[in-house]
């Protein structure tokens, strides 16, 4: 077999294949995007954009402590969520692949894994409260079983509370390509390593991670993207205690003040492109594809 | 072989650790649930006051409620539309990224910048694009567009886990035995692919039937399910809001099940034929 | 009903005289000609009301539509989503009600259609409070924050400024009303209260609450600080850039000092916060009070010797209405003030515009409870049919005139809006 990859047919094909994709893309992100990197330049007073150049939206942001702090903030909460997503992911992978037996049965698990996601998201937030609060079913259940005297207050209402959802929305996302990823691993290789010896641990540190690094790489862009752009979940968990910086944009835009979220947009869009093709050089995931 | 082999400790281990995770992810699906047949006198958290199936029915009852049949249909509808939109535009796009093109990379990135922007603002932009073009802005066509920015990049990443365990052999395989392209795709690739294709329209749909922010400038003059629930989060403090929850889930749940038995009943009746 | 059908038909003479179609159709006379063609053509008319979801509301769309024989769809979008539809997306609207603070933004868009006070039958009759800007007693009202009377007149109908007086030129048509104050759980806290400045009080150090949006929250806030004697504002709906300074920074150090428990943005975040306990003072509108009530929890809606934050909402029309759309709206807009919609919302807690409108649609017991502050004499009821108070309760606060008679600031947008948010953001997340 030719060590092509997966040659055949002419060179236009792919353009062909990613012509929906690509125009949908450029015309439906590319122009506002653009629109809104030229947004930031302009001036408002709250009602009209006047199109007048000016640097003082960015000036604005970046002397301000506000905004490192904001940017600390998510990142912060990105990468608590990244590491515990990994762990579970990777966990639950594992267990789907190597231990569960009939390729049915691995579906449907994946399956019961996405149920709770098609509950409305808006209430699936209101329903923490029953869950974490001062009175609510875990405490009672902790209280009654004697593990503590007094309801756990970070449960709820604070950072805790924030990445607590952030890993229970976000892990399914590091679930499915993880899974996919170690799916694709000839079982014989890791035959082959049991009959020469290795342990377990060793197998898994160099056989299975080191296969299943594209998945992470992609669970890990998911998380890390989701989790930047997001503003509803840290607002809602926090008791509006902390800050996210989409939830302060969402301030700026409820008040009509768009150039000066235009440039706190441009600057998360910028960290976030960072973020990314750190992950990216890690694992270069377009070459693993061509393979 | 390794068949027979008994399950070590490490299994039960794992499957405990698995399960704890999904009661974990059920935990508030729970919470909706069962305080949706919370008592008459009730409130939106625990003690139960009883139970009943009352607030069911003063959701379908009273007026208080806005306009949530309308908002379920019209999210049920964009659903589906997103799952196939998704579904098509994702594979193609998928395929093409195994090979090198100009802009691969641009594009790569584009997408997933378009998962970082925040909701609200490309909304905004996209309604102003419309607006430039002249086209009128509604849920089913500037909506739509909204909803796609969010679901696209998923698909396309999705794809990209998918096909990184898509072994090429098979296409190659079928190529040298004289299949054209198009014949390649349709019984090799795409019906080997076909649990990933799966994943991407289940995500295509349940993206999109709980988008909000893109939503809220594009959707024109009619709200869909998302806006019409969180606008009763202004006014409504009863459990009603759980039985809606319970129900919508209810029913999206029904949308997919009868989408994949359908599915499944396509392809038994492919691979009868294929026997024959 | 009668009241309603006379002014409908007036407004149809009005209305005759200024189209050509009227050909010596006497008034409302039923001719076969002019109203019938009109009364046919409207019959078709289908217009969109959108608004916060506190007045848009389908039942009263509903029989709007029955009462005036064309179709009013509805449309629930809150104030902070709508703003940036008015300003960009004029066309997917037509009436749009709007909360004052937020008119007094968007206006200036130029998108709205300026309203002639003329044909709105019952201006005259609107209370004193919006229409002229004065008290119960000829008084002028405080002028602090964003009165509706200040956003209520414009010069000229291009105008994107507002008149400093009344004139015959409106922006919108009074609608909605109510005062609004801290809601506390008297069972925990176990004294009266009086006074804006217990939100502070270190008694209750992590069992506070504010409402998480920038414009209502800090006026709260400098209702507490003036009342411990810290600072008097000269407009505390339109704070200086140092009022604004010392307001935030005090806030933030009582934040690090634990002094509150959350900050809540919708509205069952506050009825979840005060019915579990959590929190025994905080930033509330009316409807939580009722819905924690309604749970057997005892909660009261506590005026303050302060004052009380007000607010209203206004319907406005946008400018690309015309034709029979404009007459139409016109009729729904005559028709809200005539009672029905009054009383609809009166059983929310909300005061009408046109109280003595209402009043025709409400029973004595409950126009003795809402606005009488009289103790019920049955049980009140919300527009639903849930119970909302037990016969024998009055309403916190006491009747309008106790109410409405003491306001201190109303809702508002400052003039240092992009600087007070910017340090209400430093606030949030210190």
């Amino acid at each position: 077999m030719s060590g092509r990859s997966s040659g055949g047919g002419s060179r236009l094909v792919p353009y062909l294949q990613v012509a929906p994709l690509a125009l949908f893309t450029i015309a439906f992100v590319g122009i506002p995007i653009a629109t809104l990197f030229a947004l930031s330049f302009w001036q408002t007073d709250g009602i009209s954009i006047y199109r007048e150049f000016t640097l003082e939206n960015y000036r604005e942001m970046f002397t301000s402590g506000l905004t490192y702090r904001l940017f600390y903030t998510t990142i912060k909460f990105a990468l608590i969520t990244l590491a515990a997503t990994t762990v579970i992911g990777f966990t639950c992978s594992y267990f789907l692949v190597f231990h569960v037996r009939s390729l049915k049965m691995q579906i449907a698990l994946l399956l019961v894994c996405t149920i709770p996601f098609w509950t409305s998201n808006v209430i699936r937030m209101i329903s923490w409260i029953p869950f974490l609060g001062r009175e609510g079913l875990f405490n009672r259940v902790i209280i009654s079983l004697g593990l503590t005297r007094e309801p756990l207050d970070f449960l709820l209402y604070s950072e805790f509370a924030v990445v607590l959802t952030y890993i229970h929305l976000y892990t399914l996302f590091m679930i499915v390509p993880i899974f996919n990823s170690m799916a694709k691993i000839n079982p014989n290789v890791i035959e082959a390593a049991r009959d020469a010896g290795a342990s377990g641990w060793q197998i898994l540190t160099t056989i299975i991670i080191p296969l299943s690094r594209t998945g992470i790489a992609l669970g890990a862009i998911f998380v890390v993207t989701l989790v930047m752009g997001d503003f509803f979940v840290a607002r809602v968990m926090s008791g509006g205690q902390a800050a996210s910086v989409v939830s302060a944009m969402k301030n700026q835009i409820d008040n009509l003040f768009y150039p000066q979220a235009a440039a706190m947009a441009i600057l998360l869009i910028v960290v976030v492109a960072l973020l990314v093709s750190a992950i990216l050089r890690v694992v270069d995931i377009r070459s693993e594809l061509a393979k | 072989m390794a068949q027979a082999q008994k399950r070590g400790p490490g299994f039960y281990l794992l499957a405990a650790f698995f399960t704890l995770f999904v009661i974990f992810l059920y935990g508030p699906m729970l919470m909706i649930f069962v305080l949706s047949f919370q008592g008459t006198t009730g409130g939106l958290t625990f003690p139960m006051r009883g139970v009943s199936v009352h607030w069911f029915g003063d959701l379908l009852t009273s007026t208080r409620y806005g306009d949530l049949g309308g908002g379920l249909t019209r999210s049920i509808l964009l659903g589906l539309l997103a799952l196939v939109l998704t579904t098509v535009i994702s594979l193609f796009a998928g395929l093409a990224f195994r090979r090198r093109f100009v802009g691969a990379g641009p594009l790569f990135y584009l997408s997933i910048i378009s998962l970082v922007v925040p909701g609200i603002l490309l909304g905004l932009g996209i309604s102003q694009m419309f607006q430039i073009l002249g086209l009128r802005l509604s849920w089913l066509t500037s909506g739509l567009v909204a909803h796609l920015t969010w679901t696209l990049p998923f698909g396309l990443l999705i794809m990209f886990a998918v096909l990184n365990r898509f072994d090429t052999s098979w296409e190659e395989a079928a190529r040298d035995a004289g299949a054209r392209a198009w014949a390649t795709l349709r019984l090799v690739t795409i019906p080997i692919l076909f649990p990933g294709l799966i994943a991407v329209a289940l995500f295509g749909f349940t993206l999109s039937y709980d988008e909000m922010p893109r939503t809220l400038l594009t959707v024109g003059g009619r709200n869909t399910l998302p806006i019409e629930i969180s606008n009763m989060t202004m006014t409504v403090t009863t459990p009603a809001l759980y039985a809606i929850g319970t129900l919508t889930s209810a029913l999206s749940f029904a949308v997919i099940a009868i989408s994949f038995i359908g599915i499944a009943v396509i392809q038994k009746r492919r691979e009868r034929r294929a026997e024959d | 009903m009668t009241a309603k059908k006379k002014s409908s038909g007036i407004s149809r003479r009005k209305f005759l005289k200024s189209t050509a179609a009227a050909t010596g159709a006497a008034a409302g006379s039923g001719v076969l000609g002019a109203p019938m063609i009109w009364a046919q053509n409207i019959r078709d008319l289908t217009i969109s009301w959108t608004g916060p979801s506190f007045s848009v509301i389908s039942d009263i769309a509903e029989k709007a539509s029955e009462d005036l024989g064309f179709r009013i769809t509805t449309q629930v979008m809150e104030s902070v989503n709508l703003m940036p539809r008015i300003v960009n997306q004029p066309e997917t609207l037509e009436i749009v009600d709007m909360e004052y603070w937020a008119l007094a933004k968007v206006w200036r868009s130029g998108n709205y259609q300026a309203i002639d006070p003329r044909r709105i039958d019952n201006w005259d009759k609107i209370t004193p409070v919006l229409k002229d800007g004065k008290n119960f007693d000829g008084t002028d009202m405080t002028r602090q924050g964003i009165l509706p009377y200040k956003v209520l007149y414009v010069d000229s109908p291009d105008a994107t400024d507002f008149a400093s007086g009344a004139t015959d030129i409106a922006t919108s048509v009074p609608l909605i009303f109510n005062a609004d104050t801290l809601g506390i759980r008297p069972d925990l806290i176990g004294r009266p209260i009086e006074s804006y400045a217990e939100l502070f009080n270190p008694e209750f150090k992590g069992k506070v609450a504010l409402v998480n949006v920038p414009g209502t929250g800090i006026l709260d806030a400098a209702n507490a600080f003036e009342a411990l004697g810290e600072i008097t504002y000269a407009d505390k709906g339109n704070m200086t850039r140092d009022e604004i300074d010392f307001t935030i920074n005090r806030l933030i150090e009582l934040k690090r000092d634990g002094q509150f428990r959350a900050f809540w943005v919708s509205f069952d975040e506050s009825v979840n916060l005060m019915a579990s306990g959590e929190v025994v003072i905080q930033s509330m509108w009316a409807p939580a009070v009722t819905a924690v009530k309604a749970r057997g929890i005892p909660c009261v809606y506590q005026g303050m010797k302060e004052g009380y934050r007000a607010w209203g909402d206004g319907t406005g029309i946008m400018k690309h209405l015309d034709g029979l759309k404009l007459d139409a709206a016109y009729e729904f807009m005559n028709w809200q003030l005539s009672g029905w919609h009054g009383a609809f919302i009166g059983r929310q807690g909300y005061y009408s515009s046109i109280p003595e409108n209402a009043h025709e649609f409400m029973t004595d017991n409950e126009w003795g409870y809402w606005y009488e502050g009289q103790p019920a004499t049955e049980d009140i009821l919300d527009p639903y049919g849930t119970v909302m108070d037990q016969a024998g309760a009055s309403r916190d606060g006491g009747s309008f005139q106790d109410r409405i008679g003491n306001i201190s600031v109303w809702n508002t947008v400052m003039d240092e809006e992009r600087y007070m948010v910017q340090r209400w953001n430093e606030f949030i997340s210190a």
